[in-house]
C-alpha cells in the first residue's frame, strides 16, 4: 500500500469535482433545500381537521358536546346542516361531521351517548384528532352527569375507505402511479442521453426524420414498456397487497399511462440539460425528492403552508396523485369535475413537455 | 433540375462564440466524384459537413445541395451521412442497426446489399457491442449508405481501422462513385489524397487550395502531397 498513490487517487477526485459545478451544487445546496422543505412542511403544516358539526338536539347534552368541540385544539369546527354535511365531505371542506340526533338528550338520560360521526375517510391520519376530540367531549359530559353511567357508543360512517382501510391503501394509491412515473423517468433520461453521447443523435437529425417524430416514437416506445411495467405494478398492488379500490381498474390504467407519457417527455426535455449519464442522474433526486415531498403523497396539499400550497399546485404529480387517489379510494368516474380537472393538467403537462423537448432539440444540435 | 454541381458552398462562416470554425470557404462538388476535404485536426472539416447535411446553419454564406438550399429536410433523404464516431445501437445486431436507418429513409429492399457490400452479412446477427472497432466502422457505413444516397458525407471514415480495411473502404468509395454517387471524404490523412478526384485543402476554418491532386502538387511545388499541402499552409499564414 502505498499512501503516494492513495493521495494521487484522492487528488484526482477532488480535482475533478473542482470543474463540475453542477455536482458541487448537487452535493451542497440540495441537502439544505429537502431538509429545509421538510422542516418548513412539518413544522409550518396546519393539519387541524375541519369538523362540522349539526346539532339536531334541542337538549342540554348536546349542547355540552358541541361546546367542548367548539373549543378543542384538535379540530376546527363549524355548525352545518347534516342535509348538507356529506356534500361538504365530497368537496373537501370538512373532513368529518357530528350529528347529534333529535333523541340525543334523552337517550343520554338512558345511559348512551350515540353521536352519529361521519368521516371522509380517505386521508388515514385525519380521523384519529376528530375521534380524539370526541372522546374528549364525552368525557367531559360523563363527569357533568356524574354518578350515571354512560356508555359511548358513536355511530361511525365513512365516506370513503371504512374501517379496514388503512396506512397502505392512502399510500399505494399514489405509489401505484408513482412507482411507474419515476423509474420510466429514470430509463428514458439516460437512454435520452445514451442517443445523444452515441453519436446515433445527430445521425437521426440528419436523415429526414423530423424532431417531432424523435420525440413521439420514442414516447410511444417507453409508454409500452411502461404499460406493461403499469399493468405488473396494478397486479401486484392489487391481487398481492391487497390494496383497496373502488376504482374501475381501466380509469387506473389510463392515469398511469397519462403519467408514463409525462415521464417519458420530462426524461427526453430534461436530458438535453445533460452532458453525461453523470449529470442526468443528477436530475433525479431533484426531479423525484420535492415531488414526493410536494404532491400530497405523504402530506395533504391542502395542510401545507400557504407558499408550499402555490408550488405544489403547480406540480403535474399533485394532480396526478389525486386522480389515482380520487379513482382508487373515492371510486371517481370521468363524470367527477375533479377527475377531468387532474386528467386534463397532467394530459397538459404532457403536450407541454412534448412541445419542450422537441424545442430543445434542435437548440442543442444548432 | 439541380445544376452539375452536387453540393455548393457559397462563401460560408460559421461561428461558435468567439470561435470562428469556418472563414469564407467557398467550394464546389461535382455529381459523382470522390472530393476529398483535407486538412489537420480542427481545421473545420467537421463543421463544414454538418453544415452540409443541415445540422448547422452557416452565417453568413450559404450551402446549395442537390439543387436545394440547406438546411432543408426534403433533401436529407438524398444524404448518407456517416459520423466521425461509429454513430451505432450497442445494443441492436447489425442488421437490426442497418433496418432502423434503412426505414427511418423509408428503404427497407437496401439492407441485404448494404451489408454485403460492407462484407457484413455473415456477421449480421452479432450484436454491436461485441464487435471490433474495424467492424462496427462498416457497420456505420453500412448505415450511411443503405438508403442507396446521392450524396454520401463521410467523417473520417478510415479514422483508427488497419491498413486492410482502409483499402477497401476505398474500394467501396470507388464503386460507389462510378455508379453514380457523389462522395465527400474528411480525412487528415495524406496518402489517402491521392485517391480522390478533387481536392479541399482545409486549415484554421479557410480553404487553403481546390484542384486535382495534381494540381495541388503544382500550386505547392511539391511532389509529395504532404509537403505541398504545408507549402501551401505556409504561404497563407506568411
Amino acid at each position: 500500500m502505498s499512501g503516494h498513490r492513495v493521495r494521487a487517487i484522492t487528488r484526482r477526485l477532488l480535482q475533478g469535482f473542482r470543474r463540475d459545478r453542477r455536482t458541487l451544487a448537487l452535493l451542497f445546496v440540495a441537502p439544505i433545500v429537502i431538509l429545509g422543505l421538510l422542516g418548513y412542511l412539518m413544522r409550518g403544516s396546519s393539519s387541524v381537521p375541519a369538523v362540522g358539526i349539526a346539532n339536531e338536539d334541542s337538549g342540554p347534552a348536546s349542547a355540552v358536546v358541541a361546546d367542548v368541540l367548539r373549543h378543542s385544539s384538535h379540530i376546527k369546527t363549524s355548525d352545518i346542516d347534516a342535509s348538507e354535511g356529506d356534500a361538504k365531505l365530497r368537496d373537501g371542506s370538512l373532513v368529518a361531521y357530528v350529528v347529534f340526533p333529535q333523541d340525543f338528550t334523552q337517550k343520554v338520560a338512558a345511559g348512551t351517548v350515540s353521536p352519529e360521526v361521519h368521516l371522509e375517510g380517505s386521508q388515514p391520519g385525519e380521523d384519529s384528532p376528530v375521534i380524539q376530540a370526541l372522546q374528549q367531549a364525552m368525557t367531559s359530559l360523563a363527569s357533568q352527569v356524574a354518578g350515571r353511567n354512560v356508555s359511548f357508543q358513536p355511530q361511525i360512517n365513512y365516506l370513503y375507505g371504512g374501517s379496514s382501510y388503512d396506512t397502505l391503501d392512502y399510500f399505494g394509491a399514489a405509489f401505484v402511479g408513482l412507482v411507474v412515473f419515476f423509474l420510466v423517468f429514470v430509463i428514458t433520461i439516460v437512454s435520452f442521453l445514451n442517443e445523444r453521447s452515441q453519436g446515433t443523435l445527430e445521425r437521426l437529425m440528419a436523415s429526414p426524420l423530423r424532431r417531432g417524430e424523435i420525440v413521439l416514437g420514442y414516447m410511444l416506445g417507453f409508454t409500452v414498456l411502461a404499460l406493461v411495467q403499469a399493468a405488473e405494478v396494478l397486479v401486484f398492488a392489487l391481487a398481492i397487497l391487497k390494496i383497496q379500490n373502488h376504482g374501475n381498474v381501466l380509469l387506473i390504467f389510463g392515469m398511469e399511462a397519462l403519467m408514463a407519457i409525462a415521464a417519458v417527455n420530462l426524461g427526453i426535455f430534461l436530458s438535453m440539460f445533460a452532458r453525461s449519464e453523470f449529470q442526468a442522474v443528477q436530475f433525479i433526486p431533484l426531479v423525484v425528492v420535492p415531488q414526493m415531498l410536494l404532491s400530497g403523497i405523504i402530506f395533504p396539499v391542502s395542510s401545507e403552508p400557504t407558499a408550499l400550497q402555490y408550488l405544489s399546485n403547480v406540480l403535474p404529480l399533485t394532480y396526478a396523485v389525486n386522480g389515482m387517489r380520487d379513482i382508487m379510494v373515492k371510486g371517481a368516474d370521468l363524470t367527477w369535475s375533479a377527475l377531468q380537472l387532474d386528467a386534463a393538467v397532467v394530459a397538459g403537462f404532457c403536450v407541454l413537455l412534448i412541445v419542450a423537448g422537441t424545442a430543445t432539440l434542435r437548440r442543442r444540435l444548432g | 433540375m439541380h445544376d452539375s454541381y452536387a453540393v455548393n458552398v457559397d462563401d460560408v462562416s460559421k461561428s461558435f462564440g468567439a470561435i470562428k470554425a469556418l472563414n469564407g470557404v467557398t467550394l464546389r462538388v461535382r455529381q459523382g466524384e470522390i472530393y476529398g476535404l483535407l486538412g489537420p485536426n480542427g481545421a473545420g472539416k467537421t463543421t463544414l459537413i454538418r453544415l452540409i447535411c443541415g445540422l448547422l446553419e452557416a452565417h453568413p454564406g450559404t450551402v446549395t445541395v442537390l439543387g436545394q438550399r440547406m438546411p432543408n429536410v426534403a433533401v436529407l433523404r438524398h444524404i448518407g451521412y456517416m459520423t466521425q464516431q461509429a454513430a451505432l445501437y450497442p445494443g441492436l445486431s447489425v442488421e437490426e442497426n442497418v433496418a432502423f436507418f434503412a426505414s427511418i429513409n423509408g428503404a427497407e429492399d437496401g439492407v441485404k446489399e448494404a451489408l454485403e457490400l460492407v462484407q457484413l452479412y455473415d456477421r449480421r446477427a452479432s450484436v454491436v457491442a461485441t464487435l471490433s472497432g474495424g467492424m462496427r466502422q462498416r457497420c456505420s457505413l453500412a448505415c450511411a449508405l443503405v438508403h442507396r444516397p446521392e450524396l454520401l458525407l463521410l467523417d473520417e471514415p478510415t479514422v483508427g481501422i488497419d491498413p486492410q480495411l482502409r483499402v477497401q473502404f476505398w474500394e467501396y468509395f470507388r464503386r460507389m462513385a462510378a455508379a453514380g454517387t457523389t462522395l465527400i471524404v474528411s480525412s487528415h490523412v495524406m496518402d489517402e489524397a491521392d485517391r480522390c478526384q478533387r481536392l479541399g485543402l482545409i486549415q484554421y476554418g479557410r480553404l487553403l487550395a481546390e484542384g486535382s491532386p495534381a494540381d495541388i502538387r503544382v500550386q505547392g511545388g511539391s511532389q509529395n502531397l504532404e509537403e505541398a499541402f504545408l507549402a501551401l499552409a505556409g504561404r497563407r499564414e506568411s
